[in-house]
C-alpha cells in the first residue's frame, strides 16, 4: 500500500549533523552527566550549593520517571523525599545503625510508602491524580507533625550526625565539604546510571507509550495500572534515595522537606529543566537554585521572581531548557 | 468468536439487546446499521475494552467474561480504532515496535531494549507491509491522514491476531485511498477473521462476506451481501430512508 | 460526654464543613465548565481573607468586607483566566494545573510583601459575637451565621442554576462544551464569567472563614488540601457532590477533634482513601469516560 506520495525530502546536512549531535549526547548521557557533576563544585560560587543541586536533581530526575516518561503529574512527591529523610534520621538517631543500613531503610521506607500512596492514586485519572496524590502527601505531612515523638514536629528531626562514613577498608571525612559532596555524587551517578537503564529497557518504551496514547497502549496488550504502579514506586524510590542523601548531608529533617510546597519545587524545576528528557530535570535544578541562590541575595521574596518565571515558562517554553534547546536544534 | 445474547446498559439507556452471533474463521463480516444502532458498543465489547452487561463472549472455546481487555490481544484479538489511535510523539518504526514488543516483554526494566531484534523486525516487516517504511524515523503525528491509517492498522496487525477488528477503517480517507485499504484489508482476510464498522454501503457489499444489521441495539438481519440488499426490513430502516448508500 | 456536647460539636462540624463547601463548589464550577483543576484556588481563598481584611480596615465594616472583597476577587479571577489561562486552551489539561500552581506561589509571596508573614487576628463583628442557646446547648452566634450565608449563597446558586438562562446554558456547558458552538453562545465569555464566580465563591468562603482561623498567608495551604479532599470524595464537577462531601468531612474532622484530637487533620486524608478504594470517581462522579 503506498499511501506516500509526498515522501519526506533528504534532510539537509546542517540537519543531520545537529541529528547527529543530539543522538550522540543522548548515547553517552550517563558519562556525560557524570563529567559535569565533577566540575560543578569548581564552578559554582559555593559548595553547599553544589550538593544541593546534587540532591535536588536527584529528585527531579526520580520526580521526571513519572512525570515526563509516563504521563503523571504528581503533586505528592515531597512525601517519598521526607519519608526517606525521616527514615533515615531516626534509623541512625534513634537507633544508632549504621548509616548504609540507615540508608537502606531510608529507601525502602519510600518505596513502600510509594506502593500504598501508588496504589490507590493509580485508581484514578489525569486531573484526579494530581489531586489524590497532594491530598495522601499532606496526610503524610500531618501524620509527621503529630507524631512528634519521632519525628520532633514542627522544629524537624534532630540529633544525628553523620561525620565519617566507615567503609570496608577506609572511611571518608563526611564533614570536609568537598569529599561529601563527592562521596553523594557516587551514589547519584550510580543513580543516573539506572535511571538511564531503565529508560532504553522494554519497560521504558512501555511507560512512554502509555504516556502517548493510554487507550492504544492497552489495547497492544500492555497492563497498564501495573506498569503505571510500578514507576510510580521506582520514582518514590529515587526521591527517597535523595531524602536519605539529603538527611546525612543536613543533619536535620526540617518538617518542611515533606511539605506541599517541596513537592511544588520538584514540579517546578523538572518542568524548568525540561520533563521528559535525561538532562532537562538536572538542568532545571541546577537553574532553579541558581536563581534562588542569585535572588536571595537581594531580596528575601525571592520566590515572587522564580514563581513568575515558571508561570512564564509554562506558558512560553512548556517543554523547559533542555527540551526547548533539543527542538530548536533538530529544526535548524 | 461466538457471542450469545449480548446486552448492554448504561444506567436507564440500553444500548445492545440479546445480539447473538458467531464468527467463522477466515470471513469478513461487516457490521452496519443507522447512527446509535449500538455498533461501536457491540465492537467495544468483542475488543474487551466494555463488559457487557449480560451474555457471553466466547473465542476459541474459552469464556471471555472476566479477561482484563490488555489480555485480548495475547488472546490473539486486535483492533482499530475509528478516530486514529497512535502514539503522536514516538517514532513511526517505535508505535509498531512498542505494539510487537509486547509480545516479548512487557515489565523488564533492566535489559535493553534494542537487544530485543524479533520485535524491531516485525516492526520493520509491518511497516514495509503497509509502505511505511521511508518514514520510519518521523514522529507518528507528521504523517498525513492516509498514513496514520495505515499506521493504526499497522499497530493491530503487528500483534498477528486471529481476529482483527477494523473500527470505519477508511474514516477521512479519498477513493484512492479507500481502494487501497480495501486491497490492504483482502490481503489480510486470507490468513485471518475479520469484522469491521464501516458506513461506506459499495465498499462493504463488495468486500465483505456476510453483514450483520444493528437496528435499536438488536440484530436486525445476517447473511451474505445479497440477501442484505434483498432484505425488505432492512431496506425500510435503514438503506430506503437514503438510496444514495445502496 | 454528654449528648449535648456531641450535638454541639456536630453543629461546629457544620460550621466548618460549610466554608469548606464554599471553597470545594468554587472548585468544582470552574472544573465543570473548563475542565481545569485551580491550583491557586487555595491561595484565591486566602487572598480572599486579606481582601475582606483591607475593606473591612478601610471602612470599618465587616457587611462591606463580606460584599465587597469576593466581587473584587471574582474580578480578580476573570484577569487570571482572560490573560494567564485563555492562552492554554487547547493544550494538555496539565498545563493549566502548572501555571495556576506557579500563580498559587506568587499569590502568596505578594501577600508576604503587602501585609507580612505573620498572622493577623480579624476580630468577629459586634453584632454576630455572643452565643445563642440552640436549646441542647450554647452556640457561637457567628458560626450559626456562617451557616447561614453558606445556605443562602447555595440556594442563589441553585436559582441561578436551575432557574436562569444563564444557568441553563452553563448546565449544557458543562455537559457537551460542543452544544456551545452549536448553539452559538460565545463560550469564551462565558467561561469567564464562571471562573469569575468560582473565584468569588471561594474568596467569600475566605472572607467568612477569617473571624474563625488567624488570617495568614499560609492559609490557603491546608484549605487547598482539604477542597481536594471534599471533592475527590464527592466526585469532580458534581454540586450535590461538593455539598454533601464538605459536610461529612466537616463533621468527621470536627467529630474527631472531639474524641482523638491529634487525628482531626488526618481522618479526612483517611477517608478519601477510604472513598478511593469503594467508589473511585467520588460518591456523586460520573464514571470515567468510556474508552
Amino acid at each position: 500500500m503506498s499511501v506516500i506520495r509526498n515522501a519526506e525530502l533528504v534532510p539537509a546536512p546542517a540537519r543531520r549533523n545537529f541529528a547527529t549531535l543530539f543522538s550522540n549526547v543522548s548515547r553517552w548521557r550517563v558519562p556525560l552527566s557524570i563529567l559535569a557533576l565533577c566540575i560543578l563544585p569548581w564552578v559554582l560560587p559555593s559548595q553547599a550549593l553544589a550538593v544541593n543541586v546534587l540532591i535536588y536533581g536527584l529528585v527531579a530526575v526520580g520526580y521526571n520517571l513519572l512525570f515526563g516518561y509516563t504521563g503523571l503529574l504528581s503533586f505528592g512527591h515531597a512525601a517519598f523525599f521526607g519519608a526517606g529523610a525521616y527514615a533515615t534520621g531516626i534509623a541512625i538517631g534513634a537507633f544508632g545503625l549504621h548509616w548504609f543500613i540507615a540508608m537502606l531503610i531510608g529507601v525502602l521506607v519510600s518505596g513502600l510508602l510509594a506502593t500504598v500512596m501508588g496504589v490507590l492514586a493509580i485508581r484514578t485519572r489525569g486531573i484526579y491524580f494530581s489531586m489524590v496524590t497532594l491530598a495522601l502527601a499532606q496526610l503524610v505531612y500531618y501524620a509527621a507533625l503529630q507524631a512528634s515523638s519521632w519525628t520532633g514536629g514542627e522544629n524537624g528531626l534532630r540529633g544525628f550526625t553523620v561525620s565519617t562514613l566507615h567503609l570496608p577498608g577506609f572511611s571518608v571525612n563526611f564533614l570536609d565539604p568537598l569529599v561529601k559532596y563527592y562521596a553523594i555524587m557516587i551514589v547519584v551517578a550510580a543513580a543516573l546510571w539506572f535511571v538511564s537503564r531503565v529508560l532504553s529497557s522494554p519497560f521504558g518504551a512501555v511507560i512512554e507509550a502509555i504516556r502517548e496514547n493510554e487507550t492504544r497502549a492497552r489495547a497492544c496488550g500492555y497492563d497498564v495500572e501495573r506498569t503505571k504502579l510500578l514507576s510510580f514506586i521506582l520514582s518514590g524510590i529515587l526521591c527517597g534515595l535523595a531524602g536519605t542523601l539529603s538527611a546525612m548531608h543536613l543533619s536535620i529533617v526540617p518538617l518542611d522537606s515533606l511539605h506541599y510546597h517541596t513537592s511544588g519545587l520538584i514540579v517546578m524545576m523538572t518542568l524548568l529543566g525540561g520533563a521528559g528528557s535525561f538532562f532537562g530535570p538536572f538542568i532545571g535544578a541546577l537553574a532553579f537554585l541558581s536563581m534562588e541562590d542569585i535572588f536571595s541575595l537581594w531580596t528575601s521574596n525571592w520566590q515572587l521572581i522564580v514563581g513568575v518565571i515558571f508561570i512564564l515558562f509554562v506558558l512560553y517554553l512548556p517543554k523547559g531548557i533542555w527540551g526547548t534547546l533539543i527542538s530548536w536544534g533538530k529544526s535548524r | 468468536m461466538s457471542v450469545t445474547n449480548i446486552g448492554k446498559q448504561f444506567g436507564g439507556l440500553v444500548a445492545l439487546k440479546d445480539v447473538t452471533a458467531d464468527f467463522r474463521e477466515g470471513q469478513i463480516t461487516a457490521i452496519i446499521g443507522p447512527n446509535g444502532a449500538g455498533k461501536s458498543t457491540f465492537f467495544n465489547i468483542l475488543s474487551g475494552a466494555l463488559k457487557p452487561s449480560s451474555g457471553t463472549l466466547r473465542f476459541r472455546g474459552a469464556d471471555m467474561a472476566g479477561v482484563p481487555q490488555h489480555d485480548y490481544v495475547h488472546r490473539g484479538i486486535a483492533r482499530s480504532y475509528q478516530i486514529t489511535n497512535i502514539f503522536p510523539n514516538l517514532s513511526v518504526l517505535e508505535n509498531v515496535r512498542v505494539a510487537a514488543q509486547a509480545f516479548r516483554s512487557r515489565m523488564n526494566i533492566w535489559a535493553d531494549r534494542s537487544a530485543d531484534r524479533d520485535s524491531l523486525d516485525r516492526a520493520s516487516t509491518m511497516l514495509a507491509s503497509v509502505g511505511l517504511s521511508a518514514r520510519a524515523a518521523t514522529p507518528a503525528k507528521f504523517l498525513a491522514h492516509g498514513q496514520q491509517r495505515a499506521l493504526e492498522i499497522a499497530i493491530a496487525l503487528v500483534a498477528d491476531p486471529a481476529l482483527l477488528l477494523l473500527d470505519e477503517p477508511t474514516a477521512g480517507m479519498g477513493p484512492e485511498e479507500t481502494r487501497e485499504m480495501v486491497a490492504l484489508i483482502e490481503k489480510l482476510a486470507a490468513q485471518r477473521t475479520i469484522l469491521l464498522v464501516e458506513h461506506k454501503m459499495k465498499m462493504i457489499l463488495g468486500l465483505s462476506d456476510r453483514v450483520l444489521v444493528l437496528h435499536h441495539g438488536q440484530l436486525l438481519a445476517d447473511g451474505t451481501p445479497t440477501e442484505i440488499q434483498a432484505n425488505s426490513e432492512v431496506r425500510r430502516v435503514y438503506l430506503g430512508q437514503n438510496d444514495g448508500y445502496a | 460526654m454528654t449528648v449535648q456536647l456531641i450535638a454541639m460539636q456536630l453543629f461546629s462540624g457544620l460550621a466548618l464543613g460549610a466554608v469548606l463547601i464554599m471553597v470545594a463548589l468554587g472548585l468544582s464550577i470552574i472544573f465543570g465548565m473548563l475542565g481545569i483543576v485551580n491550583f491557586a484556588h487555595g491561595a484565591l481563598f486566602m487572598v480572599g481573607a486579606y481582601a475582606g481584611l483591607y475593606v473591612a480596615g478601610l471602612t470599618g465594616s465587616f457587611w462591606w468586607a463580606l460584599l465587597i472583597a469576593p466581587v473584587m476577587i471574582g474580578l480578580f479571577g476573570m484577569l487570571i483566566e482572560r490573560f494567564l489561562i485563555r492562552p492554554l486552551y487547547g493544550r494538555s489539561p496539565d498545563d493549566p494545573l502548572l501555571l495556576t500552581f506557579g500563580l498559587g506561589y506568587v499569590l502568596v509571596e505578594a501577600v508576604r510583601i503587602f501585609f507580612g508573614t505573620d498572622g493577623i487576628p480579624f476580630s468577629t463583628p459586634g453584632a454576630l459575637r455572643g452565643v445563642v442557646n440552640l436549646g441542647i446547648g450554647f452556640f457561637p452566634l457567628y458560626r450559626l451565621f456562617v451557616i447561614g450565608v453558606v445556605v443562602a449563597v447555595l440556594l442563589l446558586l441553585w436559582i441561578g442554576l436551575e432557574k436562569t438562562k444563564f444557568g441553563l446554558i452553563v448546565r449544557a456547558g458543562s455537559a457537551d462544551p460542543l452544544i456551545m458552538r452549536v448553539l452559538g453562545v460565545d463560550i469564551s465569555r462565558l467561561w469567564l464569567v464562571v471562573f469569575g464566580i468560582g473565584v468569588g465563591i471561594t474568596a467569600l468562603g475566605g472572607v467568612l472563614a477569617a473571624p474563625m482561623r488567624n488570617v495568614s498567608p499560609e492559609m490557603g495551604t491546608l484549605v487547598l488540601a482539604e477542597a481536594f479532599v471534599v471533592t475527590v470524595i464527592g466526585g469532580m464537577g458534581s454540586l450535590p457532590g461538593a455539598v454533601i462531601a464538605g459536610l461529612i468531612v466537616g463533621v468527621s474532622v470536627s467529630m474527631t477533634s472531639l474524641f482523638a484530637p491529634e487525628m482531626a487533620t488526618i481522618v479526612m486524608f483517611a477517608l478519601m482513601a477510604l472513598i478511593l478504594l469503594v467508589r473511585p470517581n467520588g460518591l456523586y462522579g460520573r464514571a470515567a469516560p468510556g474508552l
